[in-house]
């Protein structure tokens, strides 16, 4: 396949990466540090995400690519085009069609399945960075399970906004232990990762972490008794399906303040349509 | 007799993790695992298919005496460059039996702040049922599932029970049994039902 083995990762590179997907898997939420590659992308274009997609990839397997939701952006595109070249696998955009489904900050609105993986690209896996730059204390941190002052960043949001203003990237307890960065997913999808049928992967290509959260495994938003985690709620509903259970984009469409919102998800949104079958 | 590898080393590797993975993410399920076998009855398939994965130049694998053997260290070492060690607290996957087990001995449970630096235990077992004396919970298992492994396990079983209180240091184990397989990662929560 153009000069590279299947799936462009070299075979010890996979081995290392699948052991530590093992140890990531057993340890729900904690983040194992990898030997991370160069791809032929630069950092933050989901390096991480493909390289655990690349290792637990095969030949039977069927991959959907979303960025942001969608199939037909720049990024979701090239990583599609790239596995159909170095690995030759089937794709799709049909979310209950796929085994694999790499992400970039979305989780599809259509329910996981049993036997699914979602692999998430994430660009800064550890949740108390902002809050503390070294690795070593985070390290500890996490250690100790020294979780306060994440609930004092929340509670930092209640004091100057009023409600918790985390909006994406919102933090989760994972059977009940560790606290993870969910990626950069809108906190809308954060009650799909509680109980997942589905196996959910987390590569960060740049950090050089992988973690994961199995199936059926309690994940929990981090939150106050008075101020409840809540999702982002729409009055509008998708000007293209109608439909008020999805996360739906602002979608600029003049300069005259004309707008419009519409899912993000774009398979879901076709699909409901009827332009899929 | 030369022991067998895998028919087509990327794809067959690839297939066998992923069932691994699917193993280890919802423990407790039984796995069937298609490999050449070895010779002898020490090693079964699924176990063969499990070092043929996992191991390369970059692993350690401790093994335990009762497996020890000349033919199995020179086919670990020709078909997997891995380095074979004598202390268990370097190894990163030891080959075990459960009585094993008995013994307390010092394998890698990782630290508070690298808990991945442990050994995995791939355990060659005489039953592997899915039903049976072990009730497991946690995470990868939606009620409860339950594990047949025999009066054998126990030593094997009260160690790895044992995994909860020094959680998240502790020991992950793939329980393999002719060409069957199951994994117990260390969060799994573990009941013996009389």
């Amino acid at each position: 396949m153009n000069g590279y083995n299947f799936a462009y990762l070299d075979e010890q590179t996979k081995r290392m990466i699948r052991r530590a997907l093992l140890k990531a898997v057993a340890i729900p939420g904690y983040q194992v540090p990898f030997g991370g590659r160069e791809m032929p992308m630069p950092y933050g274009w989901g390096t991480g995400g493909m390289q655990l997609t690349a290792s637990i990839l095969g030949a039977d397997d069927v991959l959907k690519v979303i960025d942001q939701g969608a199939d037909d952006t720049t990024n979701a595109v090239s990583i599609r085009a790239f596995f159909e070249r170095v690995a030759g696998v089937e794709t799709t955009t049909v979310t209950p069609a796929a085994s694999v489904i790499q992400t970039r900050h979305r989780i599809p609105e259509t329910p996981l399945e049993p036997g699914q993986i979602l692999v998430f690209q994430v660009p800064i896996p550890e949740p108390l960075r902002f809050i503390e730059p070294s690795e070593q204390e985070t390290r500890l941190m996490h250690a100790l399970e020294e979780y306060g002052v994440m609930h004092v960043k929340l509670y930092e949001d209640i004091a100057r906004h009023g409600h918790i203003a985390t909006t994406y990237a919102y933090p989760v307890k994972v059977d009940g232990r560790y606290v993870m960065d969910p990626s950069p997913i809108p906190k809308f999808d954060n009650p799909k990762l509680d109980m997942s049928p589905a196996l959910l992967l987390f590569g960060a290509g740049r950090e050089k972490r992988l973690y994961a959260i199995p199936p059926h495994t309690r994940v929990e938003s981090l939150d106050f008794e008075d101020h409840p985690f809540e999702i982002q709620r729409w009055e509008q509903r998708c000007a293209l399906c109608a439909s008020d259970k999805s996360f739906l984009d602002e979608v600029i469409t003049d300069d005259a303040g004309g707008r419009m919102f519409v899912c993000s998800d774009t398979d879901y949104c076709l699909t409901r349509r009827g332009e899929l079958s | 007799m030369p022991w067998p590898t895998l028919n087509d080393p990327v794809h067959d590797s690839q297939r066998l993790f992923r069932q691994l993975l699917t193993a280890m993410s919802e423990p407790g399920t039984l796995h069937t695992l298609e490999v050449p076998s070895p010779p002898g009855d020490d090693i079964g398939p699924a176990l063969w298919g499990v070092l043929l994965t996992l191991c390369d130049l970059d692993t350690r694998v401790w093994l335990a005496p009762a497996l020890d053997g000349p033919a199995l260290q020179e086919a670990l070492v020709f078909h997997t460059g891995c380095r074979l060690t004598a202390d268990p607290a370097e190894a990163d996957f030891a080959l075990v039996t459960p009585g094993v087990l008995a013994e307390p001995i010092a394998f890698a449970l990782g630290s508070d702040e690298y808990p991945d630096r442990s050994t995995t235990l791939l355990v060659a077992l005489d039953t592997l049922e899915p039903a049976g004396e072990w009730y497991l919970t946690g995470p990868g298992i939606a009620l409860q599932r339950q594990l047949g492994l025999g009066v054998a396990a126990a030593p094997l079983m009260a160690r790895l029970a044992a995994n909860r209180g020094s959680f998240p240091c502790g020991l992950d184990a793939i329980l393999t049994c002719g060409a069957r397989l199951a994994a117990l990662p260390r969060s799994t929560r573990i009941e013996e039902v009389a």
